[in-house]
């Protein structure tokens, strides 16, 4: 049976992925297209789905000067960049570490941390509010950010890629010179240099849309990222409509999908080729 | 070869990981401006004695000095060596420039000794033209040659190789040794190179350290350990067809040197057909080889199988039944048990000793 003439049964099944394909990302887009459309009609015209109702750009001008935006953008764009920065450095040397220190309990710590893995970060929120005020990071960035940076899921992929690292390249490095710094800096993190993209993609993601925590930890205008700004703005009592709303929402999602769309191939190679490893 | 500054010196070194034995126990001697190949069949202890060398490994016991100096505490970085591995470990994310001056660029030396030193590796090596590729754009022995560019661009007067010719098809295996050994004595490097591949030790070596189970064997030239193995090990280990080792218990009275138990040894080269009247051992042909100068004959016999190298086309065919001889002065006679050299054994006409006192 030759590639030429697929069978019946390989064709319907075919046409059965594209269509269940199709039904899933129609499912997914739904509500960014009715953001989309409301964002850009009247109210009435937003909800009557009326093809003719008129265009506007009103409903951004109103948005944008419904709260400081700007402020949350900033609040935001730090807070992604303090958790990243974190991350990268946390997880890197932990990372190092587990794939190739043996110290004494280095197996069972690896352990523990990969438990954390199974703990909904949510079940942990009171025990982190109370550290973080201890800390003093009540209301801050930093705050916010703090119970992130040690990332269990960043500290299990790292050590993957390392350890796939052939140790000849180490020791190679190690005639020509290095301590382990420079080993970690010269071979093993360029060599991992896929899965910290893959890594920093997903982190920045997350955490540009992370709303319950930020909303629990912050109570000013300083600190407040663009969820839990939108949040409050869109709140019933303030009394703004769908299409505002919409235009809000439009505008904070605006970076993340434009950042998707320029990044989408490194996206999709880069879990491709971690997951390969 | 004894000069009277050694340049390394390895006494009492011992390595195991908990049961698995690495080296059992080695006192080495390297000159300076050698070229010295570990040699030995897998698993005896050659990389690990290397990577003792390097610094890689620390030793259990012993002591290793690299110029006079004890470096068995220190890293590799501070030993003054290069190494060639035996995947070449060239680092895929960088360019050929890249990778040969990286051990230029961790020292932090100056941009412009950087570049005219890469120039040079580049001619020795004849890469030109290639320093922009990844290693994955190149074949496999355009990235052996990265790898000596590297080993040699920091002008270290020590070089370690592990086993870098064994990713390489055998024609160019061929060439490369020989380009290796002209590199080496070009620059007046000291290499110590491991192979388990006797021809390569054979063709490349000043010295030849053969090695069984983590101990030396037997060291020395290439002829000496050619023309005077020290023990049954040495003997079938070196040369190619390997030296028929028979039991002398099984040997005519002619043959057997006066020997009860015990093996004698007998290079294919000096095997030869009995004449007439002469005492041979009995031995029917299983195959032949016609190799153009020589031929290689298989024999089996009730001493055991051994290979002849005849001169010419021998008239002999597979099936026929021949007497194969040997004079007494190319034998070899070692005990039964121990698989030592009976140098001299009493009484009897001994293989004239070339040299004596070499062995070890
Ligand atoms: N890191 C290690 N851990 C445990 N055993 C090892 C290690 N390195 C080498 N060995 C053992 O030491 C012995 C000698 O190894 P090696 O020096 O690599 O042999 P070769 O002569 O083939 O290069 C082998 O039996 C090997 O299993
Ligand atoms: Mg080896």
């Amino acid at each position: 049976m030759s590639i030429a003439t697929p069978t019946y049964a390989s064709r319907t099944s075919v046409t059965l992925d594209a269509v269940g394909a199709l039904l899933l990302a129609v499912l997914w887009i739904a509500p960014l297209a009715f953001a989309l459309w409301a964002a850009f009609h009247t109210p009435q015209g937003a909800l009557s789905f009326d093809l003719f109702a008129p265009v506007t750009l009103d409903n951004f001008r109103t948005a944008w000067a419904g709260a400081p935006w700007p402020r949350y953008f900033l609040n935001t764009t730090m807070l992604v960049t303090v958790i990243l920065a974190g991350q990268l450095f946390f997880c890197t040397l932990a990372g190092y570490a587990f794939a190739r220190f043996h110290f004494p309990g280095s197996d069972l710590l690896f352990m523990l941390i990969l438990l954390q893995l199974f703990i909904l970060p949510e079940v942990l929120i009171v025990e982190n509010y109370a550290m973080v005020s201890r800390l003093g990071l009540f209301d801050s960035i930093l705050g916010i950010g703090a119970p992130y940076m040690a990332s269990a899921f960043g500290i299990f992929l790292l050590r993957q890629a390392f350890k796939g690292v052939p140790r000849e390249l180490e020791e190679a490095a190690r005639v020509e010179g290095c301590g382990w710094t420079g080993v970690l800096w010269r071979v093993y993190i360029p060599a991992a240099k896929p899965v910290y993209l893959a890594y920093a993609l997903v982190s920045i993601a997350t955490h540009w849309n992370n709303f319950l925590w930020p909303l629990i930890v912050t109570n000013s205008n300083e600190s407040r990222p663009l969820t839990v700004g939108l949040s409050l703005f869109a709140a019933p009592e303030s009394g703004v409509n769908i299409a505002v709303i919409s235009a809000a929402t439009l505008f904070t999602i605006a970076p993340l999908l434009v950042a998707f769309l320029i990044f989408q191939r490194q996206f999709i190679q880069a879990f491709l080729r971690a997951g390969i490893r | 070869m004894t000069s009277p500054a050694p340049f390394i010196v390895l006494t009492g070194i011992t390595k195991s990981w908990g049961d698995s034995q690495g080296v059992a126990g080695i006192d080495l001697t390297i000159a300076r401006g050698d070229f010295v190949v570990l040699l030995g069949p897998s698993g005896c202890g050659k990389s690990t004695t290397l990577r003792l060398i390097a610094g890689l490994e620390t030793p259990n016991t012993g002591r290793v000095l690299i110029d006079g100096k004890d470096v068995t505490a220190l890293p590799p970085a501070h030993r003054g060596l290069s190494m060639v591995f035996q995947s070449y470990a060239l680092f895929p994310h960088l360019s050929v420039a890249e990778n040969i001056i990286f051990g230029l660029r961790v020292r932090g030396l100056p941009k412009a000794e950087r570049s005219e030193r890469l120039e040079k590796a580049l001619s020795l090596t004849g890469l030109k033209g290639y320093e922009d590729r990844k290693p994955s754009a190149l074949s496999g022995g355009q990235r052996q040659r990265v790898a000596l560019a590297r080993a040699i661009v920091a002008g270290h007067p020590l070089c370690l190789m592990d086993e870098p010719l064994s990713n390489l098809d055998a024609k160019l295996r061929h060439e490369v040794r020989q380009e290796i050994r002209q590199l080496q004595q070009e620059l007046g490097m000291t290499v110590v190179y491991v192979t388990h591949d006797q021809t390569e030790a054979m063709g490349m070596a000043d010295r030849i350290v053969l090695m069984k189970n983590g101990l030396i064997e037997q060291q020395g030239p290439p002829e000496d350990l050619y023309e005077q193995p020290a023990t049954a090990f040495a003997a079938s280990f070196v040369g190619s067809p390997p030296m028929a080792l028979l039991p002398a218990g099984k040997l005519p009275p002619a043959l057997s040197a006066g020997l009860a138990d015990g093996l004698i040894g007998v290079r294919p080269e000096a095997l030869r057909l009995a004449g007439a009247g002469e005492a041979g051992l009995p031995a029917r042909v299983t195959g032949v080889e016609f190799l153009g100068g020589e031929t290689l004959v298989y024999l089996d016999s009730a001493a055991g199988a051994l290979i002849a190298k005849l001169p010419g086309r021998p008239a002999v065919v597979r099936g026929s039944d021949v007497q194969i001889t040997w004079s007494a002065s190319d034998r070899h006679l070692f005990e039964a048990a121990s698989g030592k050299r009976i140098s001299n054994p009493a009484g009897l006409s001994a293989p004239a000793e070339r040299k004596t006192g070499r062995m070890v």
